[in-house]
């Protein structure tokens, strides 16, 4: 066994037109991702600005305490995190909706609301604000209601939301505009694992290669031999992109989120998704190797630039018109873990992303075992 | 001395589709044994040796290697084939110690038997000088030799070899195949394939032939020649014939093959004696001057030809 890790590692790393496509090419994009648009702010990724995002207030019932309460909330928001546009009724607000000159509308009443255009970053963060100034009135009300005396004390706690909300996420780290490129490169990188998944279903199928016909002719369990592959290939892989990861965070010093544990767990799904991918890639047809490395790229930057690796608004888009694609697009689903973990904090949208990246790992990883696994073949 | 057969192959049937790869194919190897395998390009050969090694599916007959029948888990049978394939199967990114190591662990798994044995297959196919280097950067007969030891070096009872000397140079060629030799000489039967069939004729032991899926023809280099009618082939240089003269030189006792073509004259005979006599006397009768006079004993090819009808390398 110990033997089988080795030289499957050894082989693996000294193979360095696999690891420039898993490891080096994901850095160096990362690389020209930070210098193209990295201090830029967000004119470089076009996106409007980010620390004062355009919305409209419409009055519909000023009148009672709630309704005051979230009026005096927007005040202190504008200038911070909005920009609230001079518009006072909701035609207005809705042809500016309509016009993209707003990227949404709030509704100042006793239950507020808020109406969005589409779904981006800009629109998710205006939801979290509503939310959570409705989290905050609801517990203000019920601290008013059993510990009156405690109310100015949460009140003064209030004063420094805006601060805490215009620099930090509500997953708890700093905001960066082009984040979402980054979570796009990382998801992609997860892919190209399968590039060294490609070379090592080559070498284990007899009808493919005569490293696969050797390897096929000896004692040792056609399973031991496939397993032990797929294991090294996925070690090394989960270390690439921790590897990735940590140039991402370390020396590009873009936080892709303070949760270690959430991001290893996608890390280790992407990693798993990735090889498995290479390995059912090159057990699919007879196509040489060329081919099948032009499949691999195709089958990783495709789903890359849908998760937003080259146009960052991608995803969105395609959220909006044609959800189910973000929903089997391996890349947008790690992409969107990335998001919930880092930004949204949102833990059940998590929980699905994890649940959906589990799923396609299984299908994967039974597809690629049963491709890699025969041992006697119809023709050499 | 009573043989053991060490491969039996009974009946062996393969089809693609409408074409038939193998046709009732029946083999039989004795232990220690060099055997020859020849034939033509698509006659059959690399198919049957797929099937024995249970990497192809037959669709009827049956297999058994040692006494047992050959399945793709028979490991304890694996355990003693070796195989050199005819292109060369190593690991580009590892050296020429690592991959006679990592192959020899497929077989081995004692950490110092597999040294000792690496050692050795390192000094049999003459790599000591090269054992860091990556089969890159080695050369064409180097890399053969790497080839081979990756597939002998865990000693086996049975080495197959499909063609181990293909573009090599004659100096590699000729440390090969006494290479081979020497195998065979330390105990393990060996089955060879080759295009070179003077190859064939220096190591190989017995001979099948085998052409469209079938054994033609199984014996030693000498039986083989027996089964044919050529047991001599007369050449004469320089010499002006006229039809009826060749007419005639048809017509002498044995012969059965007459051409005459650039003024050479080609005759095949039967066995017989002075056979040579017979043709250089008619010629001295009839005054017809000639050049310089060779007699060819029938070599493998010619027995190739005779049985197949056609060449080995077409």
């Amino acid at each position: 066994m110990l033997h089988l890790f080795k030289y499957r590692f050894l082989q693996t790393i000294r193979n360095l037109p696999v690891m420039f496509w898993a490891l080096i090419f994901p850095i160096i994009l990362g690389t020209f991702f930070y210098l193209s648009f990295g201090n830029l702010g967000l004119e470089g990724t076009g996106e409007s600005s980010w620390d004062e995002i355009k919305v409209a207030v419409v009055k519909e019932d000023a009148s009672s305490p709630n309704a005051r309460s979230f009026e005096e909330f927007l005040k202190q928001m504008d200038g911070e995190l909005l920009d609230i546009q001079d518009i006072s009724t909701e035609a207005e607000g809705l042809k500016a909706l309509n016009e993209e000159t707003v990227y949404g509308i709030f509704y100042v009443k006793d239950t507020p609301s808020l109406t969005v255009g589409k779904n981006g970053l800009n629109e998710s963060i205006l939801t979290s604000l509503l939310d959570n100034y409705n989290q905050n009135a609801a517990m203000f009300q019920k601290i008013a209601a059993a510990h009156p005396e405690n109310l100015p004390e949460a009140l003064e706690a209030m004063k420094d939301y805006k601060n805490v909300t215009s620099e930090v996420s509500l997953g708890g780290m700093d905001l960066n505009p082009n984040i979402q490129y980054f979570f796009a490169l990382v998801a992609y990188a997860c892919l190209s694992g399968a590039f060294l998944g490609v070379q090592s279903s080559i070498d284990s199928q007899a009808n493919i290669s005569p490293l696969g016909a050797r390897r096929s002719i000896t004692p040792t369990h056609k399973l031991t031999l496939v397993l032990m592959d797929m294991a090294v290939l996925f070690i090394i892989h989960f270390f690439n992109i921790l590897i990735l990861c940590l140039y991402i965070s370390k020396v590009l010093k873009i936080s892709l989120g303070n949760d270690i544990g959430s991001l290893l767990l996608v890390d280790f799904m992407g990693s798993m998704i990735g090889v498995c991918l290479g390995v059912t890639i090159g057990c699919l047809a007879r196509l040489s190797l060329g081919l099948k490395m032009g499949v691999c790229v195709l089958l990783t930057l495709f789903p890359g630039f849908l998760a937003g690796l080259m146009f960052g608004n991608m995803k969105n888009i395609i959220e909006l018109h044609c959800p189910v694609v973000n929903r089997i697009n391996p890349a947008a689903v790690l992409s969107d873990a990335f998001y919930c973990m880092g930004i949204y904090n949102d833990t059940e949208r998590f929980t699905r992303c994890l649940l959906i990246l589990a799923v396609m790992s299984i299908l994967l990883l039974t597809v690629a075992f049963l491709g890699v696994r025969r041992e006697r073949y119809d023709s050499i | 001395m009573q043989t053991t057969n060490i491969i039996q192959i009974e009946n062996l049937v393969k089809r693609y589709q409408n074409l038939v790869a193998l046709d009732h194919l029946n083999l039989t190897i004795h232990e220690g044994e060099i055997f020859g395998l020849l034939g033509p390009n698509g006659s059959g050969k690399t198919t049957a040796i797929n099937c024995l090694l249970a990497l192809l599916k037959y669709d009827k007959g049956t297999i058994t290697i040692f006494g047992k029948n050959m399945h793709p888990n028979s490991y304890d049978i694996k355990k003693q084939i070796g195989v050199v394939m005819q292109n060369v199967a190593v690991f580009e990114q590892m050296s020429v110690w690592e991959n006679i190591d990592y192959f020899c662990g497929l077989y081995v798994k004692d950490k110092t038997r597999r040294k000792q044995l690496v050692e050795e297959a390192v000094r049999f196919t003459g790599l000591e000088d090269f054992t860091k280097m990556r089969p890159k950067k080695l050369s064409g007969g180097l890399l053969r030799r790497l080839n081979i030891a990756c597939g002998i070096v865990h000693k086996p009872r049975l080495i197959i070899m499909d063609e181990p000397t293909v573009a090599v140079d004659p100096q590699s060629r000729n440390k090969i195949l006494e290479g081979i030799v020497e195998l065979n000489r330390q105990g393990s039967t060996i089955i060879y394939t080759s295009h070179y069939m003077e190859e064939v004729e220096q190591i190989c032991t017995r001979i099948a032939i085998i052409d469209h899926g079938r054994v033609l023809a199984t014996g030693t280099t000498e039986e083989l020649k027996q089964m044919i009618k050529t047991g001599e082939t007369i050449t004469i240089e320089a010499l002006a014939l006229e039809e009826t003269a060749l007419a005639e030189i048809r017509e002498l006792p044995h012969v059965f093959d007459v051409s005459y073509e650039d003024q050479i004259l080609k005759v095949k005979l039967g066995t017989a004696r002075h056979n040579l006599v017979r043709i250089l006397n008619y010629l001295q009768e009839k005054d017809i001057s000639f050049g310089r006079v060779f007699s060819e004993l029938p070599t493998l090819n010619d027995v190739f030809l005779e049985i197949t009808g056609k060449e080995l390398r077409d």
